[in-house]
């Protein structure tokens, strides 16, 4: 099986939040920063959040957990990005 | 003779016999009883310091899960207000209307809420008393606003010169406002008497005690978090708060805290479910689970209980004008799945006073298994809305044949045969639930219709879930040049669960034979990928 890296999981990102917004009649500006928060900064919600673990996991082919990760960097780009990768990465 | 009892006599209480145990968990610090009774008898004192302000005896409470947000629930209730919470969280026009319509001439506010308050300052038409027990000193905010009294922690009276104010029963506990079908919230007024009764109840049956952590999944703006804080203080025990950001992983806050008791909304389950969260046996130091706020699929509750298999599930029923729960029911795995309807566990049965009467249309009483509208009164029953004696008499009637005032829902129940539950089966009206949040759908269209300048505006749920609605949709009959500027207007005037995902502009909305909007027509259309 195939390793999926953080920036893999941060190109999907990318795509799929570009595409969400523009459905809502907004655009992504500029690049996704590592320390950028998806929530703190508006781009979702937390029922964005469960669309976009829905799409990752439909994306990737693979189910996620998203139980041991610390809440607070749940919605950052970075650690997330870098969190999907290890669990996709796992089995 | 036994004196009268108010919302604060029971924390009070606690603070004088567990003085050094934890309170509260807010912000990621702890306050003991004595610290949360300090600062809120400080901030009581300020309060009562300044008679002028509390002619309308209510406080606002400007926070968002921070120490000061609960020391300032306490604090309103101990200078004798009863206290009306406002959301930073809600748009700022909102949190306007909300405080004008309190007729509010004192507001504690928590730092983050801040830069919201700048625009209540500005639009306040009488002097303010305004308590900001985050800033040590309030001297900058007296030289922009001089015509308003601010209060910085280091200006607050000393708890020395706290006068217990007399218990009135029939006062205001707090002022909390609903959706309103005019575009307007409604503000129930809750009665000390109202939620004394119920939390007397409630602590006998859940055996609280000191050692007890019980978590506050709500905002202050949510009554059933009238719940969380007062059920624990009401017995010693400890109320742990999560931060905005925590309430995307309430797995690990269970966990972390140690929590005994939980309480959320049913859509929590749903979320955390598709989070992967639910794991067998992962919440075992839940001995109570508690739901309440929209129905609870079967799903969900069997899901939750293998999570937390220590626990006792319970799913609680109850609109904020009968004060947090008024009926409830136990889940037993034999025995409920027969017992439900529509695979959502029963509402139960109704809490000690509290009557149940099921109506037809006319409000006569409908024969036992059949569905109708669910009217109760009892103990628990508010006074009415704040001010608006025209939506009391509404909602608060005479039913044929009966002399006493019933509370009308607006829930769609099955009346019970025998010693069966009360089931749930919907809204009789155009209210509906989005995740949890009762939206009254001619509030949205209200709104939109007021932007757009268009009068064919109609809001829907969508998509259709098991508790209600995903979300809501607007048709608008007519054209939308700018569908953006449309988006952003309405956004900044209703709580995001209210702001329509999608706007449909049709020349022409569907209308049935009586020439009435269609609703299902329009249902019809999204469930066709309109």
């Amino acid at each position: 099986m195939s390793v999926v890296r953080p920036p893999d999981v941060r190109l999907f990102l990318t795509d799929y939040l570009m595409r969400k917004l523009a459905g809502d009649g907004r655009a992504l500006t500029g690049d996704l920063a590592d320390d950028c928060d998806l929530l703190l900064s508006g781009i979702i919600d937390s029922l964005g959040l469960l669309d976009l673990v829905g799409a990752i996991s439909q994306h990737f082919g693979r189910e996620l957990t998203f139980d041991e990760i610390d809440p607070e960097q749940m919605t950052i780009v970075g650690p997330l990005c870098r969190f999907v990768a290890e669990q996709l990465s796992r089995y | 003779m036994k004196m009268a009892k108010a919302l604060w006599t029971g924390f009070m209480e606690s603070a004088e016999r567990f003085p050094e145990r934890p309170a509260v968990f807010a912000e990621g610090r702890t306050l003991s009883y004595r610290e949360l009774q300090g600062l809120a008898t400080r901030i009581a004192a300020t309060i009562q310091a300044y008679p002028e302000f509390s002619r309308v005896p209510l406080t606002a409470v400007f926070g968002y899960r921070s120490p000061t947000a609960f020391a300032g629930v306490l604090g309103a209730l101990l200078a004798g207000n009863g206290y009306v919470p406002l959301n930073r969280t809600f748009p700022t026009e909102r949190t306007e209307v909300m405080f004008e319509r309190s007729e509010c001439r004192s507001i504690i506010v928590d730092s983050g809420s801040l830069p919201q308050l700048r625009k209540l300052l500005d639009r306040a038409d009488q002097p303010l008393l305004v308590i900001l027990p985050d800033e040590p000193e309030a001297r900058a905010f007296r030289e922009q606003w001089p015509r308003h009294t601010f209060i910085g922690l280091g200006d607050l009276d000393s708890p020395a010169s706290w006068r217990e104010p007399t218990a009135t029963p029939d006062a205001i506990a707090y002022l909390l406002f609903t959706s309103g079908s005019t575009g307007i919230p409604k503000g129930v007024m809750v009665a000390h008497r109202n939620v004394t009764s119920y939390i007397d109840y409630m602590v006998d049956r859940y055996e609280i005690t000191e050692r007890d952590r019980l978590s506050q999944m709500f905002d202050l703006t949510f009554d059933l978090s009238v719940f969380d804080m007062f059920m624990a203080w009401e017995r010693g025990a400890y109320v742990c708060c999560p931060s905005q950001k925590t309430l995307i992983n309430p797995g690990k806050f269970v966990r972390d805290m140690d929590l005994t008791i939980w309480f959320s909304v049913p859509s929590t389950v749903a979320f955390m479910r598709q989070l992967g969260m639910l794991k067998p046996r992962q919440y075992e130091s839940l001995r109570l689970s508690l739901f309440c706020g929209e129905p609870l699929p079967i799903s969900s509750a069997t899901a939750w209980l293998e999570a937390a298999p220590n626990s006792v599930l319970e799913n609680l029923y109850g609109p904020t004008e009968l004060t947090i729960s008024c009926t409830l029911y136990q889940w037993d795995r034999f025995r409920s799945p027969e017992e439900s309807d529509l695979e959502i566990v029963p509402i139960g049965y109704p809490h000690p006073g509290m009557n149940v009467l099921v109506t037809d249309h006319n409000l006569n009483e409908v024969a036992p298994g059949e569905e109708g509208e669910l009217l109760m009164n009892g103990p628990q029953m508010s006074p009415g809305y704040w001010r608006d004696p025209e939506k009391t008499a509404a909602a608060f009637v005479v039913p044929p044949g009966k002399s006493d005032v019933y509370y009308r829902t607006g829930d769609r129940v099955r009346r019970p045969t025998e010693n069966r539950p009360l089931t749930h089966l919907g809204r009789t009206d155009f209210q509906i639930k989005v995740l949890g949040h009762r939206v009254e759908l001619g509030e949205i269209e209200a709104v939109v219709r007021k932007v757009a300048g268009l009068d064919g505006v109609i809001a829907v749920g969508w998509p259709v879930t098991v508790s209600g609605a995903g979300g809501i949709e607007v048709f608008i009959e007519g054209e939308v040049k700018e569908k953006d500027a449309l988006r952003g207007a309405v956004g900044a005037a209703l709580p995001e669960y209210m702001v329509p995902k999608r706007f449909h502009c049709m020349n022409r909305l569907p209308r049935n034979v009586n020439n009435k909007f269609d609703r299902k027509a329009m249902l019809k259309l999204l469930e066709e990928g309109v």
